[in-house]
């Protein structure tokens, strides 16, 4: 009797686990669901009473995303602004975080703390002095502003994210470099770097991330020239065919453009990128 | 001449010679740089003013210049005198360095050349100058002829290296390493970061004003002193005719407003806490509505944050527990942080339409938790919420994410023990999870709450100036309004409050000084 009520309980317990497993899936997913869902939708259909299926399946959306010669120049925007700054601060980076994770010097640790207040930084608090700034030397509403603001999020990041990387290397292989001879540049690119190709890949994907999402700066220097504009101000100002109020089902299939790609990679390097995510948030 | 090692038979005469000349290539450099930027700054219309004693030279000084550069260009400057005499006065140490510094000088003038280049050359709106890379071209010169002697002093040092770096210490070299490999990330961080963040707090100062051919004047601490002055006075209620509070169509209870002098002086009322008896706190501020912003953002921070950890840890705690598909759940966790926040603040936008066209409505509709359909958007006492939604939605996973490597840290032994002594499921949570798990909640807490605090993404799209953050109120000031003084000391109220929650942070995440 006693057997058989343990067992009831346990899979009671079992579908009750499930089910709450489902609710936090349902959580997490649907929004994205629906972002699918409505961009398969009619223009009228959007208007009409929510309906959890498409009732009017068309692609009408993603034929004229694909046509918006906006938007295609906007993510040819985002990608060479991410690109370029994420190369530019994992280039950078990595020599920073060699010499503040592998060597010994004063002023270490206060380079430390600067760095890692730095991860911290607001960005909006230098938004005017920026401004200023970029206007000054005529580089407003255009990427390359952009490109010149970026590493104020990503240099630390990945300044702090490598550090930490860096200082898990077993010492003997240093020491090797160096009883063979090598000048301490050459251990640096010849021997410690290929190590940490997983750590750059993964720092990279993050700060990508972070560039690609970017929309203060972009706003602010790119409001007034829409040639210039990535993604997220592209999508926020999103405009359509002229005839139509708020051409929201063609947002959600922009949105399937931008986003897809994303997942695939998080999916792909999900355990590292909670790892670096880690590194970079709790672990000192 | 500089005098070479005793056994000067192993060292060629050139050695000496070529030492000789590096030492004064730096003594001219040196004098050279300070002089052309004091000239160049001599040069600025706004310091010749100052200098005719038409306006403050100090701060037309500090207006054009600031402080950071120039202390940067006499430290270097002086670093390179200091460095050129010891070399004179034969300093291994003073040589090594001095191939650091030439290096550094050549990398910085083509820099500096291709961005002059390329700044130069491109169409200039403001002067109506068209595309030219004739003009790119000269003003690249300058720095280009800067860089031949640095450039080929640096070739000849490493074709001597061996000589230089002889009899060279671990310590010295790795020193040296270390700093070279720093310059380029802390020559980034002055310009992106050091930099404009002076000029903030300088501008800040004055009543700038974009687009404004008006002359800047400083203003003190003027522009604080109006965004952060309030008061609370006790108001009472508007009364009908048989002497009972006045209701407004929405149910609420209409207060008086503060007394005449009060709001002419500008104070405006933002907020009536109700106290009893008819009466009312009255918040008034002379900008009410940086008051609300700032309102808002403790709202939203302080739901979110609280929601983010309650909800975060329930699921990650369900998630460190062996089940089939937990790698494709974490997986599935990611999915929210990666989708750029515009984008799920648009996403969200079509959720919360405010008819049956919203599905957020529809689920509520049909699940009977809803009477009507709400406008989550324009309701004022709907929309914090939503953006708290979306927050939520958004980082929760992420949070998540982060207790879990916590957790995944907590020896599963001290649980089998615990069940062995029969502590109940409750219990063990309240007695091993949580106090083991306590640091990282603490940093993770740190960590959202700076994240929150510069809410701008959300606010902006979704409610655009209807509601404000501290961010978006900043960013309509500045770019809506053009108020680059008044803006500037917005950023560094904001900046202010944030570095307390920086320091806290720095301190929760120890770095070990080995």
């Amino acid at each position: 009797m006693t057997t058989e009520k343990n067992s009831l309980t346990k899979i009671l317990g079992r579908v009750g686990f499930y089910l709450i497993i489902l609710a936090i899936l349902v959580f997490t997913l649907f929004p994205f669901y629906w972002a699918i869902n409505s961009s398969f939708k009619g223009e009228q259909e959007l208007f009409q009473p929510a309906s959890y299926l498409p009732q009017s399946f068309t692609t009408i959306n993603y034929q004229s995303v694909l046509s918006n010669g906006n938007f295609m120049r906007a993510l040819f925007n985002s990608a060479w602004v991410s690109g370029t700054t994420v190369l530019l601060s994992l280039v950078v980076g990595a020599f920073a975080a060699y010499a503040l994770g592998r060597l010994q010097f004063r002023g270490r640790t206060a380079m430390m703390y600067v760095v890692l207040a730095m991860t911290m930084f607001p960005q909006i608090s230098i938004l005017s002095g920026l401004f200023t700034i970029i206007t000054d030397v005529g580089l407003y509403g255009s990427p390359l502003s952009l490109i010149l603001a970026y590493p104020i999020f990503t240099l630390p990041f990945t300044v702090w994210v490598l550090t930490s990387f860096f200082k898990g290397l077993p010492d003997e292989i240093e020491q090797a470099a160096l009883v063979d001879g090598a000048t301490s540049f050459q251990t640096f690119y010849l021997i410690m770097l290929p190590l940490t190709a997983p750590a750059l890949v993964t720092t990279g994907l993050l700060a990508f991330i972070s560039a690609w999402n970017e929309y203060l700066y972009a706003l602010t220097f790119t409001l007034t020239t829409p040639a210039s504009q990535t993604v997220p101000v592209a999508i926020a100002q999103f405009n359509g065919t002229v005839m139509r109020q708020e051409p929201i089902a063609e947002v959600m299939a922009a949105a399937m453009f931008v986003t897809l790609p994303l997942l695939v990679l998080v999916v792909v390097f999900q355990k590292r990128i909670v790892a670096g995510l880690t590194a970079g948030a709790v672990k000192g | 001449m500089i005098r070479t090692a005793a056994r000067s038979n192993d060292i060629p005469a050139s050695y000496g010679l070529g030492l000789t000349a590096i030492a004064i290539l730096l003594l001219a450099l040196a004098l050279g740089t300070t002089a052309f930027y004091i000239q160049s700054i001599a040069l600025i219309p706004e310091v010749q003013l100052g200098l005719n004693g038409e306006i403050s030279l100090v701060l037309a000084l500090l207006n054009n210049v600031g402080i950071i550069l120039p202390v940067l260009v006499i430290g270097l400057s002086l670093f390179l005198i200091v460095t050129a005499i010891q070399m004179l006065r034969s300093n291994a140490d003073a040589v090594r360095w001095a191939s650091t510094i030439v290096f550094w000088i050549t990398v910085g003038a083509i820099g500096l050349a291709i961005f002059a280049f390329f700044q130069q050359s491109a169409a200039n709106d403001i002067l109506g100058l068209p595309a030219d890379y004739g003009r790119g071209l000269s003003a690249a010169i300058p720095p280009l002829l800067l860089a031949i002697p640095t450039a080929a002093a640096s070739w000849w040092m490493s074709q001597n290296s061996g000589l230089i770096n002889r009899n060279q210490t671990l310590t010295s070299r790795n020193t040296r390493m270390a700093w070279n490999l720093l310059i380029p990330t802390i020559a980034i961080l002055i310009i992106v970061a050091a930099r404009p963040l002076e000029k903030t707090f300088i501008t800040s100062l004055t009543d700038k004003r974009f687009g404004s051919a008006d002359p800047v004047s400083y203003v003190g601490l003027q522009n604080y002193t109006q965004l952060l002055s309030f008061r609370i006075d006790t108001v009472e209620c508007r009364r009908e005719d048989d002497g009972t509070c006045t209701l407004a169509a929405d149910g609420s209870v209409r207060w008086e407003l503060i007394a005449r002098d009060l709001l002419q002086a500008g104070y405006r009322p933002f907020v009536n806490i109700p106290i009893g008896g008819d009466r009312s706190l009255a918040l008034s501020g002379t900008d009410s509505e940086f008051l609300t912003g700032i309102g808002n953002t403790l709202y939203f921070t302080l739901f979110s944050v609280s929601l983010e950890l309650v909800l975060g840890l329930f699921i990650a705690m369900v998630v460190n527990s062996n089940f089939k598909g937990r790698g494709l759940m974490r997986a599935v966790m990611l999915v929210p942080w990666a989708i750029p926040t515009v984008i799920s603040a648009r996403l969200w936008e079509l959720m919360f339409r405010d008819n049956q066209s919203g599905i957020i409505n529809k689920i509520l509709l049909d699940l009977g938790a809803i009477p009507q359909s709400q406008s989550w958007l324009t309701n004022n006492s709907l929309q914090l919420n939503a953006i708290v939604m979306v927050d939520v939605w958004k980082t929760t996973p992420f949070m998540a994410l982060l207790l879990l490597a916590g957790l995944q840290l907590i020896p599963a032994d001290l649980y089998e023990a615990a069940s062995v002594d029969g502590a109940t499921r409750w219990r063990q949570f309240t007695t091993i999870t949580l106090p083991l798990l306590r640091p990282v909640i603490g940093i993770a807490l740190i960590f959202r709450t700076l994240d929150a605090l510069r809410v701008f993404d959300v606010f902006n799209v979704l409610l655009g100036r209807q509601r404000l953050s501290m961010a978006t109120y900043n960013y309509e000031v500045l770019i809506q309004e053009q108020r680059a003084g008044y803006a500037s000391s917005v950023s560094v109220i904001i900046f202010i409050l944030i570095s307390v929650f920086t320091f806290l942070y720095i301190r929760s995440v120890r770095i070990e000084a080995q």
